[in-house]
């Protein structure tokens, strides 16, 4: 890499914060600008996926205790996820270092995309429910989660619809570096209907396993640089805490905008240069 | 008055997210060591040592995370995301094995 992993750590706190906040990862932001800073795609990519990792095992234990995460679905879409990850991250070194600029291009602007229309779907709670823990029912893809004082039921469907986009997801994640996770919560919460913040906090568990299966590869290929990871990775899990408490603070929307905006621009930058 | 009866599930993934928690601190040690050693010491193979160990947890946790929700399924006879949890697996041990 051409920065020190000081400079790298703090640039990886940066996007993690803006990432959080902004509800589109760290990592979509950060592998840009290491880009645009003269790194090649090739080298930022791991980089990426190791803030992408860190972040996943940063939120695990506090999601896993608030009942939040459900893990069948969220194993039932990582199959394709993950299948794209390992397709990708094989066929990242085979690709011009254009054409990848402009696959995280892309992948930006879809970031952009994500962060100025998100929203979420909004299930009715259920007072007969209001007793029991949340948490995924056995054998299906349904469960319960806690809004406010309130148990709130919900059913996972069009899996049809849900699968492809994860497989996108998990191709640009293995080609680019970035997590994933802008397509993947809007793809379970708009497609598959689940309750955004189920879909958020499940996707925050898959794409740890998605960067998992990328990094494997990028490592057998020699690429993971650990020195400048390290300082990626203790940025990436500090910029995330101070987000999540910023998150509460700010306007979500207002955030999410300035996130976009700045997506937008290392889009097209990040074009023009390629 | 009657005590409230104590939820079965209630507390059932402290154990896991202890762990989890566990090894999120131990990936954050690990890369603070690493960077304090090469900063004091560029060519010292014990900072790189200590960044692969950071990279190594990293990679394995969410594997085993997943192997561990595959055996507790299938203990529970719940064999169709017990297969599931096993595709996962299969499918980055292949990815392993093609790189």
């Amino acid at each position: 890499m051409n920065q020190a992993p000081i400079v790298i750590a703090l640039l990886a706190a940066a996007a993690a914060l803006l990432g959080s906040v902004g509800g589109v990862g760290g990592a979509t932001l950060l592998v840009p600008v290491l880009v645009l800073l003269g790194n090649s795609p090739t080298d930022a990519a791991p980089i990426g996926l190791l803030t992408v990792a860190a972040g996943s095992l940063a939120a695990a234990s506090r999601q896993l205790r608030e009942g939040t995460v459900h893990h069948r679905l969220g194993l039932t879409v990582e199959l394709a996820a993950a299948s794209g990850a390992v397709v990708g991250a094989l066929a990242s070194t085979s690709l011009p270092e254009s054409l990848l600029a402009r696959i995280l291009a892309g992948a930006a602007l879809i970031g952009a995309v994500a962060a100025f229309t998100r929203k979420g779907v909004r299930n009715l709670p259920n007072p007969v429910l209001d007793a029991e823990p949340p948490g995924e029912w056995p054998g299906t893809l349904g469960g319960q989660y806690r809004l406010g004082d309130q148990i709130v039921p919900y059913h996972a469907r069009h899996l049809e619809r849900g699968l492809p986009a994860s497989l996108g997801a998990g191709l640009i994640a293995g080609l680019s570096g970035v997590g994933g996770g802008f397509l993947k919560t809007p793809a379970m919460s708009e497609l598959m209907k689940v309750p955004v913040k189920v879909a958020a906090a499940t996707t925050t568990f898959t794409i740890g396993i998605t960067a998992s299966a990328g990094l494997l590869v990028y490592a057998l290929q020699g690429r993971v640089q650990p020195v400048d990871g390290t300082g990626a990775i203790l940025g990436a899990i500090a910029g995330g805490a101070v987000g999540a408490r910023v998150q509460s603070r700010l306007p979500a929307t207002t955030v999410r905008r300035v996130t976009g905006a700045m997506l937008l621009a290392v889009a097209v930058v990040v074009v023009v240069r390629s | 008055m009657n005590a409230s009866p104590v939820d079965p599930k209630e507390g059932r993934f402290d154990r896991a997210a202890n762990l989890l928690r566990v090894a999120a601190i131990a990936v954050v040690v690990l890369c603070a060591c690493s960077l304090l050693v090469h900063a004091r010491e560029p060519d010292a193979a014990l900072g790189d040592q200590l960044a692969w160990a950071a990279v190594a947890v990293l990679l394995v946790v969410p594997l085993l995370r997943v192997a561990w929700l595959g055996v507790r399924w299938l203990r529970r006879g719940d064999v169709r995301f017990a297969l599931v949890a096993l595709g996962v697996l299969l499918v980055v041990a292949t990815g392993a094995l093609l790189a």
